[in-house]
This record gives C-alpha cells, sequence and structure tokens, in this order.
C-alpha cells in the first residue's frame, strides 16, 4: 500500500490550432497531499483534463515542474512515462475502455502483464481487486454482459490491482445515472479511506465533487478557486 | 495465456468482416495455385513435344497460308541417308452440329500418321481400323468424354473452314495414353476427297510434321528444309515441335503470361482488401487501444496484437485457399478435368507451400499502415477525439 504527494509549479501547455494559440494550462501552481481526494471542477474547456493527463504522465507540459511522489514527470522521457504509469498510477475514465473480448477478470489481469509475477499471484491479486470493487460473482462476464455501473467497477478495479500511487479519473460517472454514480463515488471514497490512495478526480457535477476532501476550480487554465471541504475532513494523511 | 485468448478472440470480433476479409484472400490464392498449376501443365505438354523429335513445317510467312502438297515428297527425297518420316495435316477445326464448343480437328497423310506420332494407335486392332477405314477419326480422350464418344461411334463433324460440309466419321480410338486431350486426327485422303467432291482447290496442306531418326537428324533437317524451298512462291518455316507448341500456344491463348497478369492483380486485390479490413479494425479500436497504452504497454502489444491478426487471417485463408484446389484436383473427380492442351491439373504441394508465403506477405503489407498508426498513436489524441 503506498500513496503519493503531487507537486506541480507553474505549469504550461499551450495548443496551437492553425494560428490560434489555446492556453490548456497557463501557469498553474498546486500541491496535492499524500492520500488526499480531491476533486476538480470548472467549466468546459478549462484544462481539467490537461491537468489530469500530465499528472498521469499522458502527456507533457511546455514548461513547469511535474512531481508526482519521488518521481519528476517533466524530465522523463516518453519511454520513461510509459513505464512509470504501469506502476504508479490507475486511470478511470469516462467510457470504461475495458477490452470487450476479455472477462472482467481477464480485463482486470491485463495491467499485471507488465510486471514480473507468477500466475497464482496475478489471480490472486485479480481475485482481490473484484472483491473489493464487490463483482466477484462477475470474474466470468464479458463488458458487454454488465452494466454501465458493473463496467466502471472493472475498470477501477483494473485502475487499483498494481497497486498504484495514485488513481486519476476523468468524469468517472459521467456515463451512469445518478444512484450507480453514488455507488462509484462511495467506491472511490472507500479506496481513499481505506487503501490511502490519492485520488484525483474531474468532474462537472457538485453532488460528485462533494465526496472530495478538496474541491479545486478551473478557470481558462488557473486554479480559481480551492476549497477545504467540511463535510469530509482529510483523514486519509493519518491512514499510515 | 491471457495474451494468446486476447490475441484469439481479437479475430473473431467481426465475423462477417473476417470471413469477407478471408474470401477476398482465399480465392486470389486459389487463382495463383491453378494458374501455376495450368502454365506447368503446358511446360510438361512443351517438355513431352521436344522428346518427340519432330520439326513443324509451316508457311514462312504465317501459319494460315497453306503449303502445297507435293512438299512431302520433296522433304523426303532432300537426303536419302538421313531417312525422314513427313505427314501433311489439313486444319478443319470443326464443330458436332447443334454444339457451341469448337473442336480441333487435323486430317492427316493416313500411311506416315503412326509413324510420325507413335504415341497414338498403339493398340494393334485400332491401327489396322485406321489404315482400313476411310472415315477413321482418332479423339482425343477428353474431347471424347465431353460428348461420349467411345470407340465404334458413328460421329458428324462440321468443318470450319473448305469444303464447310458436315462429314461422317468413324471413332476409331480415343487415344487414352497421349498427353494432348483435345485434338482428334482424321484422314487426310477422305478429307481430299470431300474437298474435291465441294469444289474447293486441292492439294493444299496446312502444316507438316517430320519425325526424325535422331536429334542429328532433327538439327540438319531444321535448316535443310527451310534452304531448300527458299527461293520458291511459298518457303518454308521449320521449328522443332516445342518451338511450334508454344508459338502455337501464345497465338491461341498467351496463357502463361495472362495467367501471370491475372494473379498478380488479385493478390493486389486481397492486399487492398486486407488492409482495408484491417484499417477499419484499428479504427473501430482506437480508444481500446489508447487505453492499453494508457495502462503503460508500449507498442509491443498494440503491434502484436494488429500484426497477428491479420496474419491469422491471411495465412488461414491462404491456406485454405490453396489446399483447396490441391485436395479437389488430387482427390475427386475433377482430377480427370482436361483444358486444352493440358492433361489434367497438378496442384503440386510446393506451390500451395509458395502461395500461403505470398498470403503471409499480404498479412505482413496489410497491416503495415495500422501498425504505422498504432506506433503513432497517442492516447491524450485518442480519448479527446471521441469526446
Ligand atoms: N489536442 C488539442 N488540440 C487543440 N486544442 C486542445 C487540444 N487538447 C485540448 N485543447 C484545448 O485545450 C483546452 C483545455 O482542454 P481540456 O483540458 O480538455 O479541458 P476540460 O477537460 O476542462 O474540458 C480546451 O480549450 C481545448 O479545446
Ligand atoms: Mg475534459
Amino acid at each position: 500500500m503506498s500513496a503519493a504527494d503531487i507537486e506541480l509549479v507553474d505549469l504550461h501547455k499551450h495548443y496551437r490550432k492553425g494560428r490560434i494559440d489555446i492556453p490548456a494550462l497557463d501557469g498553474l501552481s498546486l500541491t496535492i497531499d499524500a492520500g488526499s481526494f480531491v476533486a476538480i471542477m470548472g467549466p468546459s474547456g478549462s484544462g481539467k483534463s490537461t491537468l489530469l493527463h500530465l499528472i498521469g504522465g499522458l502527456d507533457s507540459a511546455d514548461s513547469g515542474i511535474i512531481r508526482v511522489g519521488e518521481y519528476r514527470l517533466d524530465r522523463m522521457s516518453e519511454r520513461q512515462l510509459t513505464a512509470w504509469r504501469s506502476r504508479h498510477v490507475g486511470f478511470i475514465f469516462q467510457m470504461y475502455h475495458l477490452v470487450p473480448v476479455l472477462t472482467a477478470a481477464q480485463n482486470v489481469e491485463l495491467p499485471l502483464l507488465l510486471f514480473r509475477m507468477p500466475a497464482r499471484e496475478r489471480r490472486k491479486r485479480v481475485a482481490t481487486a473484484l472483491e473489493v470493487v464487490g463483482l466477484a460473482d462477475r470474474m466470468d462476464h464479458r463488458p458487454n454482459q454488465l452494466s454501465g455501473g458493473q463496467e466502471q467497477r472493472v475498470a477501477i478495479a483494473r485502475a487499483i490491482v498494481t497497486d498504484p500511487d495514485v488513481i486519476l479519473a476523468d468524469e468517472p460517472t459521467g456515463d451512469l445515472d445518478a444512484r450507480t454514480s453514488q455507488e462509484i463515488l462511495q467506491l472511490l471514497s472507500l479506496l481513499n479511506a481505506e487503501f490511502g490512495k490519492t485520488i484525483v478526480m474531474v468532474t462537472h457535477d457538485p453532488r460528485a465533487a462533494a465526496f472530495g476532501q478538496r474541491i479545486l476550480h478551473l478557470d481558462k487554465g488557473v486554479l480559481d478557486r480551492d476549497e477545504r471541504n467540511p463535510a469530509r475532513p482529510a483523514a486519509a494523511a493519518h491512514a499510515h | 495465456m491471457l495474451i494468446l485468448s486476447y490475441l484469439h478472440r481479437n479475430i473473431w470480433r467481426n465475423p462477417l468482416r473476417v470471413l469477407m476479409t478471408g474470401l477476398a484472400v482465399g480465392l486470389p490464392i486459389t487463382i495463383f495455385v491453378l494458374s501455376v498449376a495450368v502454365v506447368d501443365g503446358i511446360n510438361r505438354f512443351l517438355d513431352n513435344s521436344a522428346r518427340q523429335l519432330r520439326l513443324a513445317i509451316t508457311h514462312k510467312s504465317s501459319i494460315v497460308y497453306p503449303l502445297p502438297a507435293g512438299y512431302r515428297g520433296k522433304i523426303e527425297a532432300l537426303d536419302h541417308s538421313r531417312p525422314i518420316t513427313v505427314c501433311a495435316m489439313r486444319w478443319i477445326g470443326g464443330k458436332v452440329e447443334d454444339k457451341p464448343q469448337p473442336l480441333s480437328t487435323l486430317a492427316a497423310d493416313p500411311d506416315t500418321f503412326p509413324a510420325t506420332f507413335p504415341e497414338y494407335l498403339t493398340d494393334p486392332a485400332e491401327r489396322a481400323a485406321w489404315e482400313r477405314d476411310r472415315q477413321a477419326i482418332v479423339v482425343g480422350r477428353g474431347t471424347a468424354a465431353q460428348f461420349g464418344w467411345r470407340v465404334g461411334d458413328r460421329i458428324t463433324i462440321r468443318a470450319s473452314v473448305p469444303p464447310y460440309s458436315a462429314i461422317p466419321f468413324h471413332v476409331v480410338s480415343t487415344a487414352q495414353d497421349v498427353v494432348d486431350p483435345v485434338t482428334l486426327f482424321c484422314r487426310g485422303d477422305y478429307l481430299e476427297e470431300e474437298i474435291k467432291r465441294q469444289g474447293y482447290p486441292e492439294g493444299l496442306v496446312s502444316f507438316f510434321f517430320a519425325k526424325c531418326r535422331s536429334s542429328d537428324d532433327l538439327e540438319f533437317y531444321r535448316t535443310a528444309i527451310d534452304a531448300h524451298f527458299a527461293n520458291t512462291p511459298d518457303p518454308t518455316l521449320t521449328q522443332d515441335e516445342k518451338a511450334f507448341m508454344s508459338q502455337f500456344i501464345a497465338q491461341q491463348f498467351d496463357l502463361p503470361r495472362n495467367l501471370t497478369i491475372l494473379s498478380a492483380l488479385t493478390v493486389v486485390v486481397a492486399i487492398i482488401a486486407a488492409a482495408n479490413t484491417m484499417s477499419m479494425n484499428f479504427r473501430d479500436r482506437l480508444a481500446e487501444y489508447a487505453a492499453l497504452k494508457a495502462l503503460g504497454f508500449g507498442r509491443a502489444l498494440v503491434f502484436a496484437l494488429i500484426q497477428f491478426e491479420s496474419l491469422a487471417i491471411c495465412v488461414s485463408a491462404g491456406a485454405l485457399g490453396a489446399l483447396g484446389p490441391w485436395y479437389a484436383f488430387t482427390y475427386t473427380p475433377l482430377r480427370r478435368f482436361t483444358v486444352p492442351l493440358i492433361q489434367s491439373l497438378d496442384v503440386r504441394l510446393a506451390v500451395c507451400a509458395q502461395a500461403v508465403g505470398i498470403a503471409a506477405a499480404v498479412g505482413l503489407i496489410a497491416a503495415a499502415w495500422p501498425v504505422w498508426l498504432a506506433a503513432r498513436l497517442r492516447p491524450v489524441v485518442a480519448f479527446r477525439a471521441l469526446e
């Protein structure tokens, strides 16, 4: 069980569309404590996804410092970032992105193929991850035999099976109904509280953001507001 | 284990698409294998011709110009120390009344035909019938099978050149043991009689075949005959039978070249079809492949997925496309199937192996574009494109 803190200093990320220069991130600085659950809100196009991709090593910034735990992502090559992702970060996407031809268990096992690990150990980890998300009885189902909420649970199991330091979720409940969303958010809270995972979640839904201990508001690529959520005191810092 | 089942299930994600692609790759492979078999057959036929020590003598200007029948005696008299058997041939082509298939009938000198073509009329009874019966006709076994003719049958063939009449014949042999299954031989004296009766010019032949005793004689006559007739109104062109036949085949069908072009074209079609499928698959699975990369998989997994899928589809389709005709022409009644000049199609396993190799190459080429796209695929870009 491990968790990482995150430090971002003066991040710039610009996109060029023809002659137009779009500042997706415009000098953003931010620190996130290890083991905290942070929600990021903001209007569409404010740079939320860009920020998440940078923290997750999926993209590189034009300038600035990105540190996740002991790793300086801004100094790593694409190859190094790829290797780093497989060990230190778990992604949860709005559209789940499961492999449709594989069973739930196989989908969860997939990231473990990047580890040197005996098959027995892999199977044990997969079973544990599916148990945590409450799908132990759906191991052999294909994604198309599962509901949207169940698919997202499988995706969460896939994200945690490698025991990453950070879990990054981009609109994880964007495609789900209110009740299922609550269940998924409770599951994320549980991962944070029980296993001390650092979680950064992008959402535009205030009810989802309310699950975070801290709610960051982005606007035009800079931090607009930084709220502590009184309803969710940050307990994770003491968890380990 | 997991990777294997992923690779395997990936192939069957879109069964209809896989089957169509399989057809588009398998059929060209079948065409390739059959083409090679046909060209092989032609070469076997030509090699047989080469062993016969026969010369073909045609008009120098064109095979369609006739030669005087009297040339036979002059050729035989060229060098008495080198005996040569000469057989005049008159082309009459022909058709069976009410049947569309054109026949290739030749009228041969009855006395020298058996000696010039010793592979025919090996049965003494058949040979006797040929010598006795002016209406005798030897029918290639393929043609005989096609029309259901047997030895002893009375048949009628309408000549497609002078005398143009419907001529009755008497089948004396169905030439079971010769390489050429289609040609028919009737007697030249009988035809000459019919030509006379219909009032067409007599004493003209289409070409001569001459059987030599040795390859040394063959070389001698190859030049001597043409030299002898060089300054006459009807100069000759003398070729060995193989050269004559390959020229004849080229004129009639240009088969080897056309088949090569045809198979090359179909292989191009196969590449296009397979490449299209692989590109469509890649586009359909963009999100999935992007997610794999996001999870920390490098190029290798997506490479392997695409390449394996392409190879598996193409090689399986290629193997079926090649072994299908091999089986059909080795173990089913189709093995008795004949094509003009060719005894039977012999589909060789070595050619099938080569065809599967071609299918594998198709698979590699078809995957090249999506593999390149996969190498450049950036999850961030792919996810944004899907939003
Ligand atoms: N690849 C790209 N090319 C051009 N513009 C981009 C690209 N990616 C993001 N942007 C722009 O950057 C800004 C921030 O995008 P994003 O981080 O996706 O915002 P959010 O997730 O908050 O909606 C937007 O204006 C978006 O149009
Ligand atoms: Mg976004």
